[in-house]
């Protein structure tokens, strides 16, 4: 025989009041005419509600609590519950068409037009799909199942932005009667790359470089969305100055945005005496106050 | 359909006779015999649910016939959904 304090979830300590409130809060989940048609909540309900029957008040606890065997006085725990007997068509839900003289009921949610007539449209159904950096910076095609089984043939567009949504006519839920169908969304999410960010269709990167680079210029191997490349690097930049790579952006392949390259200047981790001793030597010759430039 | 008289419905429901009286009065209850009266199986199930809520779930007078209305809206619309869904 199954425990009806553990049913309930209260321990055999538990004050009377403690177990009617647990029965209230479980039999408030469970009931048949919160959960219409589920079986499983209707079990529920029935096995919490012979629990509290059994020690719901003084009198019933204290004969369970004797070992005494519990009889049901009555079938109040039994029986269709009240939504069994209205879904296929009850009087009472019946008497509501009713109060609004007797018409249809639809017939009045909508105005007068005619059940037949009636249509809805079918609702939207809304997709989120992960792209890689460069999928979403050139384009791409990708597949993705709907919820109804189906494939679809989703075109990433070049250079498309996270947060966008690709609108798909009439792949929603369908419509009902003359209804149209919903429309399916599918919003992009582009993942990141290390290295890279975009802003509208330009690519944005750091590029370090060594002191001796920034003075003197040169050609530097930079990685973009298309492979690495070699760079030309102007004698004298600085920190933060942005060097242009035309057409290694984001976009279609005939109209591509720019990767603009910030350049940090990074010194060496160890400073070697005879570094410091020769820029000492520059310092002597060369030396110039860069915050009045 | 198997009809009871109230004090039959009492025993099968483990509802006080007065109490599904009152339910009658209060017109929650709308007996399929108004005469006698006579209870069905819907009306033995909706005392049941009336008796859960007002016995054992706390609800008043004043919120009862609110709830049973709202009840009889969503099963309503429940069975249209359903017409919809079939044509």
């Amino acid at each position: 025989m199954s425990d009806p304090y553990q049913i309930l979830g209260v321990p055999k300590t538990a004050a009377q009041e403690d177990i009617k409130k647990s029965y209230r809060k479980l039999a408030k989940k469970y009931h048949p005419d919160l959960n219409p048609g589920n079986k499983e909540a209707e079990k529920k309900f029935k096995e919490v509600s012979h629990a509290f029957d059994q020690i719901g008040t003084d009198e019933a606890r204290a004969k369970f609590d004797r070992g005494e065997e519990f009889e049901q006085q009555n079938q109040r725990r039994g029986g269709p519950s009240f939504y069994d007997t209205q879904h296929e068509g009850g009087r009472y839900s019946y008497s509501f068409g009713d109060e609004m003289g007797g018409a249809d009921f639809f017939e009045n949610l909508f105005g007068g037009a005619r059940h037949r007539d009636i249509n809805f449209p079918g609702e939207d159904i809304n997709y989120k799909m992960d792209v890689d950096f460069r999928e979403a910076a050139l384009g791409a095609e990708k597949v993705i199942t709907l919820a109804d089984g189906k494939n679809l043939r989703v075109k990433i567009p070049a250079g498309i932005d996270s947060g966008k949504k690709l609108r798909f006519k009439g792949k929603g839920h369908p419509g009902v009667g003359q209804g149209a169908a919903g429309d399916a969304y599918v919003e992009i999410n582009v993942k990141p790359l290390e290295g890279f960010t975009r802003k509208g269709k330009d690519i944005l990167s750091e590029l370090p470089i060594s002191f001796l680079d920034a003075i003197t210029g040169g050609e530097i191997e930079v990685p973009t969305i298309d492979g690495n490349i070699m760079m030309k690097i102007p004698a004298g930049v600085s920190t933060g100055t942005k060097l242009r790579i035309k057409g290694r952006g984001a976009g279609p392949a005939d109209n591509r945005g720019h990767q603009i390259v910030v350049l940090k200047i990074v010194m060496p981790k160890n400073i070697d005496p005879a570094l410091k001793e020769a820029a000492l030597n520059l310092k002597d010759q060369f030396n110039y106050n860069p915050r009045m430039q | 359909m198997e009809r009871k008289q109230i004090e039959d419905a009492s025993k099968i429901c483990g509802v006080p006779c007065e109490i599904i009286t009152r339910f009658i009065e209060e017109e929650w209850i709308l007996p399929v015999d108004q005469t006698t009266p006579f209870l069905d199986s819907e009306d033995m199930a909706r005392i049941k649910l009336i008796w859960e809520l007002s016995n054992e779930f706390g609800v008043n007078d004043e919120a009862m016939p609110i709830i049973l209305h709202l009840l009889d809206q969503l099963n309503r619309m429940h069975l249209e959904l359903e017409r919809f869904r079939i044509h």
